[in-house]
């Protein structure tokens, strides 16, 4: 069942996207024993974009199920479009045919990840938004690698194995025998070392003077207690492109303690107020 | 391989399954894992399913494999290998000296016990420029003594690899922040905020929306078709009494402050108190417990709806519970014993919860816990606990 992987097909990063080499060999294992990775870790810290990047380095495409709180398994698996049957049964002006239900079934995520020609990578997006019976009855079907279309008692089989990814963003636990089936990796925030090179990655060429106040005084911020939404790496790169486009501004400035365009940082108005108070005692030190 | 560290694992509290166990042999056989911080990574990813257990995973990785750093050159192991040399040299001197590349005359005029000597620093020298290979001495196969058994060590020995090394990186306990399960904390507000949330009346739904009604009946082909609104209900008053003396309770006060006035705009009131312990003839409006008193008993004003929330560990010495001069505050002598004016407070607002930052499993150890908990409904103060406790307000 399982392949080596060919050294070319190993994961290693994309261009936008600043990998952690432990994170490369945790997805480079799961490719191979052919199991979900599960990725976990506060907003901000790149689990959705992971998908991407590797979508983008092994030249695979991408498929992404978004999941909704109200969400039913069977939406990601496929659709039975009965509107469209009932609409062409009526005036009968497409080249559908009626009495073929079989027409009238669409894939959902799932399905297409399932149907592609080629070797997909499958995002299952913040699967902690469902409920739990979602994600059981998930795994099993992506555990079979097949789900049945009961409208036409056909089943699907996957041509070819998907990458699956999926995230949580919950710091609940999701249940037990999900996990069983997933390899787990848990992504902290980014150290300012590695935020450099994230920022240097966005802002390739980003004046020195500006990235280093701007990180230290970044990672200021975050040291603030009693923030509801600390602010992420997101925030980070928002801020620092509002700085450089503002004419006014010179990096001097953050280290004086003149922190503007904090709204960039700070979403909540408690947390802004919170934070700008802080700012505001600390420059008077 | 490796069955005792997963016991090891398993012993310490993390959830490790068999079957993880059995996937990480698949990771091993399938040849991905070529380092001990391959193997790291690996057993990490496969076996611990939550960045809760990674610190502990870490703690145990860097005691088991720390062992492995340096083998034990003079231990059993070595005397056992110099002794098979010494047979073999016995047998046939000059494989054995072609193997370790000096002459075999060289070596006719040593004793046996010099001999063993001479293969151990030998065996030393080898094992420090072969490291991670499993074989010992010799090239091609024919080496005179095979290194049978396997020790961890055999993975990777002592020296830096390419990467970081595992252990140090193990050691740094980079998951430390994550592995605080019980108690509220500062990571973990914004998830015990959205427990909060769920603290708002919910009436129930039994005003007609004629506008909708008539909307929807049309909508329906004249089917008559009924639209019920929730009934408007004012929000929710709270009341919010913390255990602020003494240093076990020092790291939650402002936690729970801060949680409760980040949800302010919910409530239509929130008002907090403190107190030291328990609760005797008065609480305090101010931190410091001495300026802004409020008689107990003044709460028989409020709004029997109001939700009581007490935040304290609940432990203390029985008397200060049962007496009736238990206040170890002179002034505080009324003649009532705390644990009734604690049902004085139960009686006047019957929704109603604690929560204690000790862990449950602990309660029974303490007295005063548990008398506390049959007055009022006891929570962990942790996400889970508060998801209980605000369901228990709720309870109509």
């Amino acid at each position: 069942m399982t392949k080596q992987l060919q050294e070319k097909d190993q994961f290693s990063g994309a261009k936008r996207y600043v990998l952690d080499p432990e994170l490369a060999k945790i997805v480079n294992i799961s490719r191979s024993l052919e199991m979900p990775l599960l990725l976990k870790g506060e907003p901000g810290t790149g689990k959705t974009m992971l998908a991407y990047a590797i979508a983008e380095s092994l030249h695979m495409p991408l498929i992404v199920l978004n999941v909704k709180s109200n969400m039913k398994l069977i939406e990601g698996l496929y659709q039975y479009d009965t509107l469209t049957r009932l609409n062409d049964s009526r005036f009968g002006d497409s080249t559908r045919d009626v009495s073929r239900i079989e027409d009238y079934i669409k894939m959902g995520k799932i399905g297409q990840a399932f149907t592609a020609e080629e070797r997909t990578v499958l995002l299952i997006d913040e699967i902690d938004k469902a409920d739990t019976d979602f994600q059981d009855d998930m795994l099993d079907v992506l555990d079979q690698m097949e789900f049945d279309i009961i409208e036409i008692d056909k089943t699907i089989r996957a041509h070819h194995r998907p990458v699956i990814i999926i995230t949580s963003n919950a710091k609940k636990d999701l249940s037990d025998p999900f996990l069983g089936r997933c390899n787990f990796h848990h992504i902290a925030f980014p150290d300012p070392k590695m935020m450099r090179k994230i920022i240097h990655v966005h802002f390739p060429e980003i004046d020195s003077d500006l990235m280093d106040h701007a990180i230290n005084t970044f990672y200021q911020l975050r040291e603030i207690d009693m923030v509801e939404k600390k602010p992420a790496t997101r925030e980070l790169i928002n801020w620092i492109r509002a700085l450089s486009t503002d004419p006014d501004f010179k990096p001097k400035q953050l280290a004086k303690g003149e922190l503007p365009y904090l709204g960039v940082l700070f979403k909540k108005s408690q947390d802004y107020q919170y934070a700008a108070n802080q700012v505001q005692r600390k420059k008077r030190f | 391989m490796f069955v005792e560290f997963f016991y090891k694992l398993k012993d310490a509290g993390v959830p490790v399954t068999p079957t993880a166990f059995l996937t990480l042999h698949k990771a091993l056989t399938n040849g991905l894992i070529s380092s001990l911080s391959d193997f790291y990574t690996a057993s990490r990813a496969i076996l611990v399913k939550s960045e809760r257990y990674f610190d502990l995973f870490d703690q145990i990785f860097a005691h088991y494999f720390e062992g492995a750093e340096l083998p034990d050159m003079e231990g059993f192991e070595l005397d056992e290998i110099a002794k098979a040399l010494l047979d073999q040299w016995l047998t046939d001197p000059q494989s054995v000296a072609d193997a370790l590349g000096v002459n075999a005359a060289d070596l006719q005029n040593l004793s046996p016990d010099e001999l063993i000597e001479y293969f151990k620093e030998r065996l030393k020298e080898q094992t420090e420029r072969h490291d991670g290979g499993n074989r010992w001495i010799g090239t091609g196969g024919t080496s005179p003594v095979g290194h049978s058994g396997y020790h961890p060590g055999g993975l990777r020995v002592g020296g830096e690899s390419r990467n970081q090394s595992a252990i140090k990186v193990a050691n740094e306990r980079r998951y430390k922040d994550y592995s605080r399960m019980g108690p509220l904390t500062q990571s973990s507000m914004g998830e015990a905020l959205k427990r909060l949330r769920n603290l708002v009346p919910a009436g129930p739904k039994d005003q007609l929306n004629i506008d909708e009604s008539i909307y929807q009946t049309m909508k329906n082909a004249g089917d008559i078709q009924i639209v019920f609104d929730r009934g408007l209900k004012d929000r929710l008053k709270v009341i919010l009494a913390i255990d602020n003396g003494g240093y076990s309770m020092d790291p939650y006060v402002h936690v729970v402050r801060t949680l409760f006035n980040y949800a302010r705009s919910q409530f239509k009131e929130l008002k907090t108190y403190f107190f030291h312990n328990t609760i005797y003839d008065t609480v305090w409006e101010d931190p410091a417990r001495y300026r802004k008193p409020k008689p107990v008993a003044e709460f028989v004003r409020n709004d029997p709806d109001t939700r009581l929330i007490l935040v304290g560990d609940a432990s203390m010495a029985p008397y200060e519970l049962m007496a009736r001069d238990g206040s170890i505050y002179v002034h505080e002598r009324s003649g009532k014993a705390s644990i009734e004016q604690l049902r004085f407070l139960a009686e006047t607002f019957p929704h109603n919860a604690w929560l204690n930052p000790v862990p449950a499993r602990m309660w029974p150890y303490t007295r005063t816990i548990n008398a506390i908990a049959q007055i009022f409904p006891m929570y962990e103060l942790s996400i889970d606990g508060l998801e209980q406790a605000v369901n228990q307000l709720m309870a109509a």
